[in-house]
């Protein structure tokens, strides 16, 4: 299996102080024993997110369509490196026509039955002004598909992180202001429990896929704050993904929620004795008060009275 | 047959001749088996009653039965199983009475006479008048056609009866009748008319004419009665017949006694040489013996309400005359013929000439009650059938000491013919010879064949290539029934039927059934009815729950194939009314259309590709499940017919209870409730041909599953008997449902219209339902429909609206749907 894997090549087509961020953290992985890392990429449909899997990729893996909503199969690519390797599932955007597709979802979770998700990323774009109910409900479906435990392997990625603020805000406030209000839309969406959300808080991380992204001295991109958004986000997945939290098994249960026939099996002796004294034995009384109610000819009821007529 | 006997009274109160007022039962027709031989072996109860008014036969051209008592034919519609014959009989009574009782008049009158009265009986020759009455052979030997003689008188003129000669046959013209009293001519619709056996038109000879006036004379209604004859020009008679009426004292007490089973008690012959202490002497013994039997007879049946009416007759009419009797004797009658006694008579009026008037009745009380066994010729045998099974199914009221009551026969032929036993069911109630004034109730039973085999073919055609059947589509098929019913005499009975399409393949499909029937479980002499019933049985179904919702194209059928055993017991509280209870176990397998084992359902991808990760169609995931579960149903049932429209509560509750033994150790408890209520909209007259009241009817239907829950026990919404205008199961199939329904049923003409709305909801439990076939399949869950139709026949026409899609269609069903 491992050798139908291609070479992770695309990494040489970063800067070379990229290259040499991402060894070390490939590293790093390796050595916490970690040698399989599984990235799922989800959110809207053309927030950038095939963008965001080529662009780590660092070659033209999944195809990108920027006008038209992709195909609706989810696209897994793996690339190797030094034994290392990486698994990153594209998927369709969950949103068409403003609901929540379930087809789309629903394809999504067959795609990954029996696959185990080390990392999501929750992809959105930094040049939305606003959250709204459409975002929650996607957390909440994701959160319905494979559980809150997701949340704690999960990245909020920005995309088109390289613009300039409306109105002359800082563009540290502008970003603050807007993961505040998505982190705030992901709490509720996913019904994290106040408790949770005391240490929690999904790292966000900021992304510019586009050609004309800035680069620094050493030929690496980055973002207007200056920071080399590549080794950034795979330092901040290595850090996710070295958290301690479990990582998400994709099973059937998992898709198809709680086992229905399981709930509730502890009462049946409860049901059977309350449908017994409730609703058979007042049943049982009705039809004999049904019986002595009977309106019977008058000649049954003659007889009846004068039982005590001798022959 | 009351007959009143006149006995001039002499002694106390000459002027009040009859004292007596005595009625005699009919004699016996040369033998009674005439009824018998003459049964008609159909739905129909003859009932030869000779409990009406005695009508003395009379050589009417219209006449058919010359010597027959009236007979009253009541046709008894039974709705029975077509190939059983049942018959009531009610045939003539043979009350052996000795025509010579009734003769005495004198004496056997004296004891009616009673108190005041005190009737003496220097009577006229009771026995001729016995005879003359029930003897219809006085004037039998007439025909219409006969040859009559001219009376060769003058035309016009008035001839005493003696005046006649005795050589001549007359032809009588027409009857008057004079009652001098009121000194008025009576029509022929005075009830004195029917008194007379004489009629316009018959041809009689002097001594038949002065045997009739013989017979009216001591009949006890008159205190005298002349015939006279009036020349017609024609040479015909004109007869008028003047009479005064019997009267007695005037009466405020109306008694009504049971004189049933009592011995007649002889008179004592009067000694015509006694002396007047002598007389005294006899008649005080008289009235004694008739206060004792007046003590020792049983109170009747005849209720206050209609006592109370007779007692205003007699207050109203001031003295008693004979025309009051016998209008008290016709309501008697008529209120015991109406209540379904129908041997029941009045046999006597007594105490006349007191304050109290005493109306002997014979109510006809079951003295025996036979049950025999007869085989194809009518032959008696001994049956197999044991005796309790019959005996249990008989209303109390045909045992002996009971008054026999026509509708308590009816009853028993009811109840032994849903025994489906006997081919041949007749109840006749015969006189007992023995006791007089009692009643043998006979049951004879043809038993039918306790052991049947049927076998039943039929060739089916397939279509072959290209349409058209070919030789080798020809298939047969076919039924094979075998029955042993009735073992041991107790009803008990196996049954087995094998069907197949296909005898040459039989493996293809194969149903069978085997069934045993073991009623009286709690003995055949306790009166709980409880049936165990052990059968063995396979079904092949359409699964309802793969099926695709609205603009779904083809969803893959699943057959849902059950084999297995079941054991119940059933306990009937009423003939609706029931609670069952057992234990099942059964294999269920899921085939698809080509009959292999198919544990996924299977959906049509969008790329027309066919997926088989459908819903699992079995708990276990493999295609076979087996399991067990204990299983009761309780109805409550109380509706009935009025006027042929349901009005009454059905009230269903069953619930399936898994024992965790079988594949995946199944534990559930899946139980359904089902209420249906058919409101009576409107008062209605009840009776044959009345019209129906419209009817309104509210049903609900909740159905729910706990713990384990295959597919194939999931519930389905829409179908004609979930909610009409949908498919089988396209609106869904759920853990939980509600079905709602409310229809209006207006009669027209001997059938109804009606209009209805149903709702069905999953209760948002279909996705309880492992693999979610509703949503799979693209089912909405819940639906409405609406619409109105009419009843034809057994056809169900009706016109339903889905509200999902909005679209109605017309439907034709067979069934009701409640």
């Amino acid at each position: 299996m491992a050798s139908q894997i291609r070479e992770w090549s695309g990494i040489n087509s970063f800067a070379p102080a990229t290259q040499t961020k991402l060894s070390e953290l490939l590293g790093k992985l390796k050595q916490e024993d970690v040698n399989t890392l599984t990235i799922l990429v989800m959110g809207k449909g053309g927030v950038g997110k095939s963008s965001t899997v080529n662009s780590i990729i660092g070659e033209r893996a999944v195809t990108i369509s920027p006008f038209q909503s992709e195909g609706t199969r989810p696209v897994m690519v793996s690339r190797t490196r030094a034994g290392f390797t990486l698994n990153i599932i594209d998927t369709p955007g969950l949103i068409e026509g403003g609901y929540i597709n379930d087809v789309a979802l629903d394809n999504i979770k067959r795609f990954l039955l029996n696959k185990t998700i080390d990392i999501l990323l929750y992809v959105d774009r930094l040049d939305a002004y606003r959250v709204d109910n459409l975002d929650r409900e996607i957390v909440k479906a994701i959160t319905g598909s494979f559980g809150k435990g997701i949340w704690n392997r999960a990245l909020v990625v920005l995309t088109h992180a390289q613009l300039s603020p409306p109105d002359g805000l800082p563009y540290e406030e502008f970003f603050s202001k807007r993961s505040d209000a998505l982190l705030k839309a992901l709490r509720l969406g996913a019904g994290l429990k106040k408790s949770d959300v005391q240490g929690y808080g999904a790292p966000v991380v900021l992304v510019e896929n586009s050609g004309r992204c800035n680069k620094n001295e050493t030929d690496e991109k980055v973002l207007p704050n200056g920071i080399a958004w590549i080794p950034h986000l795979v330092q901040v997945i290595t850090e996710v993904a070295l958290n301690g939290s479990k990582s998400i098994f994709v099973d059937k249960t998992l898709i198809e929620g709680p086992n229905p026939n399981d709930r509730g099996k502890f009462l049946i002796p409860l049901i059977l004795a309350v449908q017994y004294f409730l609703v058979i034995k007042p049943i049982e009384r009705a039809i004999r008060s049904d019986v002595a109610k009977e309106n019977r000819p008058s000649w049954e009821m003659r007889d009846t009275e004068k039982t005590n007529r001798k022959i | 047959m009351p007959v009143f006997a006149a006995a001039p009274s002499h002694l106390l109160n000459p002027t009040t001749l009859p004292s007596s007022f005595t009625s005699r039962r009919k004699l016996a027709p040369p033998s009674s088996s005439t009824a018998a031989t003459s049964r008609a072996p159909s739905l129909k109860c003859q009932l030869s009653s000779s409990s009406s008014f005695p009508t003395p036969q009379n050589p009417q051209p219209f006449e058919l039965k010359p010597r027959g008592p009236i007979i009253k034919k009541l046709s008894i519609a039974l709705a029975v199983a077509s190939s059983v014959t049942l018959v009531l009989n009610l045939r003539k009574f043979v009350f052996k009475g000795d025509g010579n009782f009734g003769g005495g008049a004198g004496n056997g009158g004296n004891w009616f006479g009673g108190g005041g009265g005190g009737g003496d009986g220097s009577g006229g020759d009771g026995g001729g008048f016995w005879k003359n009455l029930f003897c219809p052979a006085a004037n039998a030997d007439e025909s219409p056609s006969q040859e009559w003689d001219s009376h060769g008188l003058p035309a016009n003129i008035v001839v005493q009866l003696n005046k006649l000669s005795g050589f001549k046959k007359y032809k009588v013209s027409e009857i008057l009748f004079f009652d001098r009293r009121r000194w008025t001519t009576v029509g022929s619709e005075d009830s004195f008319f029917e008194m007379v056996s004489l009629r316009p038109g018959g041809v009689y000879t002097k001594a038949q004419l002065q045997k009739e006036l013989e017979a009216l004379a001591n009949c006890g209604m008159f205190e005298k009665v002349d015939l006279e004859g009036k020349t017609n020009p024609d040479g015909t008679l004109g007869l008028t017949i003047s009479f005064t009426e019997s009267t007695w004292q005037s009466a405020d007490k109306f008694r009504c006694i049971n004189v049933g089973l009592m011995a007649q008690s002889k008179p004592i012959e009067m000694d015509p040489d006694m002396t007047e202490k002598e007389k005294l002497e006899y008649f005080r013994n008289q009235e004694k013996d008739y206060k004792r039997r007046i003590e020792r007879a049983r109170t009747c049946l005849l209720p206050a309400p209609v006592q109370r009416e007779v007692l205003q007759m007699l207050r109203e009419q001031g003295k008693v005359s004979a025309r009051l009797l016998q209008k008290i004797r016709d309501r008697v009658q008529k209120w015991y013929h109406d209540e379904g006694y129908a041997c029941a008579q009045v046999v006597n009026f007594g105490n006349l000439n007191t304050k109290e008037v005493v109306c002997e009745v014979v109510e006809g009380d079951i003295t025996q009650l036979l049950i025999q066994f007869q085989d194809k010729l009518g032959n008696v045998v001994e049956g197999n059938t044991q005796i309790p099974v019959v005996h249990r199914e008989l209303p109390r009221q045909l045992r002996p000491g009971k008054v026999f009551n026509i509708e308590a026969g009816k009853q028993a032929l009811r109840n032994i013919n849903s025994l489906a036993l006997f081919s041949n069911i007749e109840v006749n109630p015969r006189p007992d010879e023995k006791n007089e004034g009692g009643i043998i109730v006979e049951i004879k039973l043809k038993e039918l064949e306790q052991k049947t085999a049927e076998v039943s073919t039929e060739w089916s055609i397939v279509p072959g290539r290209g349409g058209y059947p070919t030789l080798a589509s020809l298939q047969p098929g076919g039924t094979v029934t075998f029955e042993h019913r009735n073992l041991k005499g107790l009803n008990r009975s196996i049954l087995g039927s094998v069907t197949t399409s296909n005898f040459c393949n039989p493996q293809d499909d194969l149903a069978f059934k085997l069934e045993y029937v073991h009623p009286y479980l709690d003995g055949v002499y306790n009166p709980r009815n409880r049936t165990l019933r052990v059968s063995c049985f396979n079904s092949r179904k359409l699964s309802p729950v793969f099926t695709g919702g609205p603009g779904v194209d083809e969803v893959p059928p699943i057959w849902v194939d059950r084999a297995g055993l079941k054991t119940n017991i059933t306990e009937n509280f009423t003939r609706q009314s029931k609670f069952t209870y057992g234990l099942v176990m059964e294999e269920i397998t899921t085939r698809d259309e080509s009959s292999h084992i198919c544990p996924y359902g299977q959906r049509v991808l969008p790329s027309g590709g066919i997926s088989v990760d459908g819903p699992p169609t079995t708990l276990s995931g493999t295609g076979i499940d087996r399991m067990a579960f204990l299983q009761a149903n309780i109805t409550r049932d109380n509706t009935k017919f009025v006027n042929g429209a349901i009005v009454g509560q059905r009230n269903v509750f069953q619930v399936d209870q898994g024992l965790g033994i079988g594949s995946k150790f199944p534990f559930f408890n899946r139980h359904q409730l089902t209420l249906t209520q058919f409101f009576q909209l409107k008062k209605v007259e009840e009776g044959a041909g009345k019209p129906p009241p419209p009817v309104l009817v509210l049903h609900g239907h909740y159905g729910g599953c706990v713990g384990d829950l295959p597919s194939y026990d999931a519930f389905t919404l829409g179908g004609p008997y979930s909610v009409r205008g949908y498919n089988m199961g396209e609106i869904g199939a759920a853990r939980n449902i509600l079905e709602l329904a409310a229809e209006l049923r207006i009669p027209v003409r001997g059938t109804h219209v009606y209009a209805f709305a149903e709702h069905g909801n999953d209760l948002g439990s279909s996705k309880d339902v492992k693999g979610n076939p509703t949503e799979v399949y693209r089912r909405m869950g819940h639906g409405s429909s609406y619409g109105a139709g009419v009843k034809l026949g057994l056809v169900r026409a009706e016109y339903a609206v889905d509200h999902n899609s909005g679209s109605g269609a017309l439907f034709f069903r067979f069934g009701e749907r409640f």
